[in-house]
C-alpha cells in the first residue's frame, strides 16, 4: 500500500468515525429523503392513470416539539407528489374525510373547465363524506401544483397543497442541462393562531350546517350563496346581512404568518439539497403560500430555466430568485463550488420560527463528496461535543 | 432589625433584577377580556303595598385574564375581575368577585383564589345570576343574607380532574364570607369553612352541535363547617347539602332550540331549627328546593336572535313547626339588537308561605326592562382551549 492509498483509507476510516451524526451519513441521507414529498402511486384503468387522494385533519410537527393541526392530503403535508407524463390521461378520486368542504384546483394545468376546482364556478364543493372524480389530460409540461380552492385563505396555509409534475420524454431542460437528480421544494407561510381559530370556527359551523342540510333546511341565506347579484341585493333589501357586514367568521384580522415552511417543515427540519462536484441538479420551487420569497443561494449562480412550468427562451443566471405566491420556478444548480452552502429566503423575516432567528426557510446545499476534513469544527466546538459543520443552531 | 430588613429588601431586588436582565425579554401572555353589562329598569311591587322603581346596573362586570404556557404541558392563568353589586348591598360600589390563578393541563385544573363557589352545578337563563338564588344555589350559612354575592363567591381551592373528555370530578374547599362583619373591618379569618365534591357529565360547548339529548348531569355535595351550638364533633357541626342537576336538549335543533334545565338541592339541615325567623335559620333548616327552566332559543344565520324562557322554583321546609315554603316564577325574553347587544324583559313573581311570609311578606313582583351587553375578546392568542373541536376530536396538542 503506497502513501496515497494509505491516506485515502485513513480518510475513509475517519469518515466512518465522524460522519454518523452529520448530514452526509447514510442515516442522515435516508432521513433527508423523507423530507421530500412522497410520490403518489397510481393504478392503470385502461389507458388512464388513476390516483386516490383523500383529505383529513392531521397533526404536523413543523419543527421539533412544535405541532399544529393541519389539513393534509393523504395524511402528509405537503400532499403526495403526482408525477405524470405529458398527455397522460389522469383520473383523481378525491374523498373528503373531514367535516369541512373542499375542492381541488390543478394550478397551471389546462383542465376542462368543470375540473378546475373553483367552488360555485366550476363545481359544487365536495361536502363532508363525499367523493369527487377529477379527470383531465396532463398538460402542459412543467412544474405545477394542486391545492384546495375552498376557503383558500385558510385551507392552503393549513396544508392542502402538493406538487404536480408533468414530464416530457424530450425534456428540453434535461437536454440543455443534463441532470440525474431533482428536488421539489414547496414553500408556505402559516399564521398558526389563525389556522387554529379558523379551523375550530369552521368545524363548529359545519356541524350545524350538516345537521340542517340533512333535514333539507339549509337555504341560500344560511349558506351565503345566491344565483345572481340581483338576488343578493333583493335579500339585503329584505333585511339579510351579508357575512362581511356582521363578520360571521372569527377572527376578523387577516393572518400574520409566524411560521415558514419548506415541504411542510421549518428549520431545522427543512430538507437539504444533495449534490456532487460536477453534477447538475434541478430544483423545482413552488410557492403555495401567501408570502413573497427572495431565495438566495450562497456560493453559486444558478440558472432560471422555467417559469410557471414553461421553459424560458433564454435561461439566465442569478443567485437570488423571487418566488411570488402561486408561482413555480425551476432552477439548475451546477456543482462547481464544493462545500455546504446556505439556501435561504433573503427576506429574513421568513427565516424565523415564531419570531426567533434562525428558523423558517433555511436549507443547505450539501456536496456529498466533500472531504470530511473540510467540515471540521474548531477546538471550542469539539469540546462541546459538536462533531462537524453544519451544526443545528436555534438561537444567534 | 433595620439592617436585616434592608438586607432582605436588597436580596429581593437582586433576585428580581437578575430575572429581568436585558438578555431575557418577557414573553407576552394571552390577554382575555370579558365584559358584561346589565342595565335594567326595575318595577317592584311588594306585598306590603310598597312599590319602587330602580335603575339597576348590578351584576355588570369586567374580567381580565392573562394566560401563559408553562415549561411543560401545563398552562397558567391569572384572572382579575370586579362587578357592581346589588343596589341594596353593603359591599360598596365595586366588588372584586374574581381574583384567582389557575393551572391546568389536558385533564387537571387547579384553581386558587376568589372565584365562583361550587354552590350550583348549572346556570339558569335568568337576567341576573342571583335572580333565583334561593332556589338555584346552596346558600351561605355564614352570611347575614344581605348580599347575594356571599353565596356566589368566596375564597376557593378547587382541583378538578377530567376523564374521557366529558366526566369531571371536582374536590373543593372554600372560605365562604362570614357576616355580619362590617366591610370597614374586613374579615381576618380565612380558613376553609366548607368542603365539597362533585361529579358530572358535561358535553363541551364546542360539541353542542353533535346534538346530544343529554347535555349535562351531575351530583354535588357541600359540607359547611359551622359553629353549631351544643355540638363539638366535626361531623355534627357540618351542615350538609346535596345537589342534583341536569340539562336536557329537548329539541337539539340549531335554529329552533329547546332545552330543559333542572336542579334539586337537599339541605339536610339541623334538627333543632324548627322555626325560620332569620336568614341564618333559613340556611340551617332542613329544606328541599327544586328549580326548572324551559328555554327556547331561535338562532338566525348561525347567531342567537331571540330567547324565551320560563322558570319555576319551589322550596319547602318540611321540619318546621309552622311549615314554610316559597315559590317563584320567572319569565323572560331577549332579542338581539346587534352584535353583543340584547334587549330584554323579565317578570319575576315570588310567593312565600308560613314562617317565610312573616319575614319576607306574602309575595313580590318585579318587572324588569333591560339592555344587556356581553363580549369575550382574546389577544395574543397562543394556544388552543382544551375543549376546542380540534383538541377534542383530532388529538390534543398541549
Amino acid at each position: 500500500m503506497d502513501r496515497r492509498e494509505f491516506l485515502a483509507a485513513s480518510a475513509a476510516m475517519s469518515a466512518t468515525a465522524l460522519f454518523p451524526s452529520t448530514l452526509l451519513a447514510e442515516s442522515s441521507k435516508k432521513e433527508n429523503s423523507s423530507r421530500f414529498s412522497k410520490p403518489l402511486l397510481h393504478k392503470m384503468d385502461g389507458d388512464v392513470k388513476e390516483f386516490q387522494l383523500f383529505i383529513d385533519i392531521h397533526q404536523q410537527e413543523i419543527a421539533p416539539a412544535f405541532k399544529i393541526h393541519t389539513l393534509a392530503f393523504n395524511n402528509q403535508v405537503p400532499g403526495p407528489e403526482i408525477r405524470v407524463n405529458k398527455d397522460d390521461k389522469i383520473r383523481v378520486l378525491f374523498k373528503n374525510k373531514t367535516e369541512l368542504n373542499h375542492t381541488i384546483h390543478w394550478h397551471g394545468i389546462h383542465v376542462p373547465w368543470r375540473m378546475d376546482g373553483v367552488p360555485f364556478v366550476n363545481q359544487m364543493p365536495v361536502m363532508p363524506g363525499q367523493e369527487f372524480v377529477y379527470e383531465f389530460v396532463a398538460k402542459p409540461y412543467g412544474t405545477h401544483f394542486y391545492h384546495c380552492h375552498w376557503g383558500t385563505l385558510l385551507h392552503m396555509q393549513s396544508g392542502m397543497y402538493g406538487s404536480l409534475i408533468v414530464e416530457d420524454h424530450d425534456d428540453p431542460i434535461k437536454k440543455k442541462f443534463p441532470y440525474e437528480r431533482e428536488y421539489t421544494l414547496l414553500y408556505s407561510a402559516h399564521d398558526v393562531n389563525f389556522i387554529r381559530n379558523e379551523l375550530n370556527a369552521m368545524l363548529e359551523r359545519m356541524k350545524e350546517r350538516m345537521y340542517l342540510m340533512s333535514n333539507g333546511r339549509f337555504d341560500k341565506e344560511r349558506f351565503a350563496v345566491f344565483d345572481t347579484k340581483e338576488e343578493l341585493e333583493k335579500a339585503v333589501h329584505h333585511g339579510y346581512q351579508p357575512p362581511y357586514l356582521v363578520n360571521r367568521r372569527a377572527p376578523s384580522e387577516l393572518p400574520q404568518p409566524n411560521w415558514f415552511t419548506v415541504n411542510g417543515k421549518s428549520y431545522p427540519s427543512t430538507p437539504n439539497l444533495l449534490i456532487k462536484e460536477g453534477e447538475n441538479i434541478r430544483v423545482r420551487l413552488i410557492n403555495a403560500g401567501t408570502e413573497n420569497h427572495a431565495l438566495h443561494l450562497h456560493g453559486h449562480d444558478f440558472w432560471l430555466v422555467c417559469d410557471d412550468g414553461i421553459p424560458v427562451p433564454q435561461p439566465w443566471q442569478m443567485n437570488t430568485v423571487r418566488l411570488s405566491p402561486g408561482k413555480t420556478i425551476d432552477i439548475i444548480i451546477e456543482g462547481n463550488n464544493r462545500g455546504i452552502w446556505t439556501f435561504h429566503d433573503h427576506d429574513t423575516r421568513r427565516v424565523t420560527n415564531n419570531g426567533l432567528y434562525p428558523g423558517g426557510n433555511l436549507l443547505a446545499l450539501v456536496y456529498e463528496d466533500m472531504p470530511i476534513e473540510e467540515a471540521e469544527t474548531n477546538m471550542m466546538a469539539k469540546k462541546m461535543g459538536l462533531k462537524s459543520l453544519p451544526i443545528v443552531a436555534l438561537d444567534e | 432589625m433595620f439592617k436585616s430588613k434592608f438586607f432582605i429588601g436588597c436580596m429581593v431586588s437582586i433576585i428580581f433584577a437578575g430575572m429581568s436582565s436585558p438578555g431575557f425579554s418577557q414573553l407576552a401572555p394571552e390577554v382575555q377580556l370579558g365584559a358584561r353589562g346589565v342595565i335594567s329598569f326595575n318595577l317592584d311591587d311588594l306585598s306590603n303595598n310598597n312599590s319602587s322603581q330602580v335603575n339597576d346596573f348590578s351584576d355588570t362586570s369586567l374580567l381580565i385574564g392573562f394566560g401563559q404556557k408553562l415549561y411543560s404541558s401545563y398552562r397558567g392563568q391569572l384572572v382579575i375581575g370586579f362587578q357592581f353589586p346589588d343596589a341594596d348591598s353593603d359591599l360598596g360600589q365595586v366588588y372584586f368577585h374574581q381574583v384567582f390563578m389557575k393551572i391546568e393541563d389536558k385533564t387537571n385544573i387547579l384553581k386558587i383564589g376568589r372565584s365562583r363557589v361550587r354552590s350550583s352545578l348549572i346556570e339558569f337563563p335568568t337576567l341576573r345570576d342571583d335572580d333565583a338564588i334561593y332556589f338555584t344555589d346552596v346558600l351561605n350559612p355564614f352570611s347575614s343574607g344581605e348580599n347575594t354575592e356571599e353565596s356566589q363567591y368566596g375564597n376557593v381551592f378547587e382541583l378538578a380532574h377530567i376523564f374521557r373528555q366529558r366526566y369531571r370530578l371536582r374536590i373543593h374547599g372554600e372560605h365562604f364570607t362570614e357576616t355580619p362583619v362590617p366591610p370597614a373591618t374586613a374579615e381576618t379569618d380565612f380558613d376553609i369553612n366548607s368542603l365539597g365534591i362533585s361529579f358530572d357529565y358535561c358535553v363541551p360547548e364546542s360539541q353542542q352541535w353533535n346534538r346530544n339529548i343529554l347535555n349535562q348531569i351531575g351530583i354535588g355535595f357541600n359540607s359547611f363547617r359551622t359553629d353549631r351550638p351544643g355540638y363539638s364533633g366535626e361531623a355534627d357541626r357540618a351542615l350538609k347539602n346535596i345537589t342534583f342537576s341536569t340539562i336536557l336538549n329537548l329539541k337539539p335543533d340549531p335554529v329552533h332550540f329547546w332545552d330543559l334545565r333542572h336542579q334539586n338541592i337537599y339541605n339536610m339541615g339541623f334538627g333543632e331549627v324548627n322555626q325560620v325567623r332569620t336568614y341564618n335559620d333559613m340556611t340551617r333548616a332542613k329544606s328541599i328546593s327544586s328549580f326548572t327552566s324551559l328555554r327556547y332559543l331561535y338562532r338566525k344565520l348561525e347567531r342567537p336572535a331571540t330567547q324565551l324562557s320560563a322558570s319555576f322554583g319551589y322550596k319547602a321546609f318540611p321540619d318546621l313547626s309552622n311549615s314554610a315554603g316559597q315559590q317563584q316564577y320567572v319569565i323572560n325574553g331577549f332579542y338581539r339588537i346587534g352584535s353583543n347587544f340584547d334587549a330584554g324583559m323579565q317578570v319575576q313573581h315570588s310567593k312565600f308561605e308560613g314562617d317565610l311570609k312573616d319575614i319576607l311578606g306574602r309575595s313580590e313582583l318585579r318587572v324588569q326592562f333591560a339592555l344587556v351587553f356581553s363580549v369575550n375578546m382574546l389577544w395574543n392568542n397562543q394556544f388552543d382551549s382544551r375543549d376546542s373541536l380540534l383538541n377534542l376530536e383530532h388529538g390534543y396538542i398541549p
